[in-house]
């Protein structure tokens, strides 16, 4: 869910041209956060989602050469009481026994001016489908104007789950998940 | 009295009958209402007390039939017809079989979906069946149909009870029977 990083791009390319290469970048994972949102009646329930891995490459100049996979740790997801995380992890949802992990991998990127559009496909349950994120890139605190080196990324999307299989208590939780993630990122070396 | 004797239902008995009673015509309500509620955060916990209510209705039952067999209720009435008693006896047995078949039903399905059951807020019970969507539907399946029966068979106790003007009734009221009804058969 990183792909973010192509939001990243856009203000990255508005500011800068200075990189001319690919450039690997490093997920801060204890200061990222992965969490989702789903309808319980007229309520929410929250939770988040470790990352287990991120692999990041930002090219500055072409964005065609950029690309993120992104797993998420489904087995270590946290929800906002404690049935919902069972539900969540147990078999008629994500079913993390079987399928321990989320994955995101970029396919496209669409920069704008301070925002950008990521494509990618992403895999629940074993079952792969196209997704579209957007991402907002911010400049992290300290860091001066133009400095590629760390970035914030905040990024949004939504998957219904029904179109992972994930069906379960369908008469009680929406089927739109909402994904939001601050990803933050440290210039590799 | 706490026991029971040929003649009278002890204290035990009775307060075991009229409080299974209680919770069994509070549940049938109960059960109704939770399964067509909009389930949100405010009302969730409303599924904890049907579990709770439930499992201690299998525990009640269970305390019945280990108590009767150390202290037997008396026999029916003299009065009854053999055929009342017979048809009686039969749906006595039905609802003792349906008070454990239904909470039981009710826990292996709820085990079934993998979410703990969870009894007074903190005792989680034991898994006493795979996480299966089968077993989930099938049981709760079978829940809901008992407890339909069980209502069923509870309307005809009631009725029976109140039908009958020998003294049955005050017998499980008061545990004595009036002066001028007959004994219990032998």
């Amino acid at each position: 869910m990183h792909y973010v990083w192509a939001g990243a791009l856009a203000l990255i390319f508005s500011v800068s041209a200075a990189l001319a290469e690919p450039v690997k970048y490093v997920l801060d994972a204890a200061n990222s956060v992965v969490s989702y949102e789903v309808g319980f009646g007229q309520d929410k329930i929250t939770g988040r989602m470790p990352i287990k891995a991120a692999d990041v490459t930002l090219d500055f100049q072409r964005n065609a050469n950029s690309n993120v996979a992104v797993v998420l740790n489904a087995a270590g997801a946290s929800s906002s009481f404690p049935f919902a995380e069972q539900a969540l992890k147990g078999p008629k949802v994500l079913a993390t026994g079987q399928f321990p992990e989320l994955v995101f991998r970029s396919s496209a990127f669409r920069i704008g001016t301070t925002t950008a559009e990521v494509d990618g496909q992403v895999t629940i349950r074993g079952v792969t489908r196209p997704i579209r994120l957007s991402a907002q890139v911010f400049r992290q605190q300290g860091t001066d104007p133009g400095d590629l080196s760390k970035m914030s990324v905040h990024i949004s999307g939504a998957v219904n789950r029904s179109d992972f299989g994930a069906t379960g208590w369908s008469d009680m939780v929406s089927d739109r998940v909402v994904v939001q993630i601050v990803a933050r990122l440290n210039r590799a070396g | 009295m706490i026991g029971n004797d040929p003649d009278r239902f002890g204290l035990l008995t009775r307060l075991i009958h009229w409080i299974t009673a209680l919770l069994v015509i509070g549940m049938l309500g109960f059960g109704t209402y939770i399964a067509r509620m909009q389930v949100d955060m405010s009302n969730f916990h409303l599924f904890g007390w049907h579990k709770t209510i439930g499992i201690g209705l299998l525990a009640l039952i269970v305390l019945r039939i280990l108590w009767h067999r150390l202290s037997p209720p008396p026999q029916p009435m003299a009065t009854v017809p053999g055929w009342q008693r017979r048809f009686a006896k039969g749906a006595h047995m039905a609802l003792y079989g349906l008070l454990l078949a239904v909470p039981l039903t009710g826990w292996i399905a709820s085990a079934a979906t993998g979410i703990d059951v969870v009894i007074f807020g903190t005792v989680t019970l034991p898994r006493i069946a795979p996480v299966s969507q089968a077993w989930e539907t099938g049981f709760f399946a079978a829940h809901g149909a008992l407890t339909k029966l069980l209502a069923a068979v509870v309307l005809l106790h009631i009725a029976g009870a109140l039908h009958r003007s020998d003294g049955t009734l005050r017998r499980m009221v008061s545990g004595k029977t009036g002066p001028n009804e007959k004994r219990p058969l032998d």
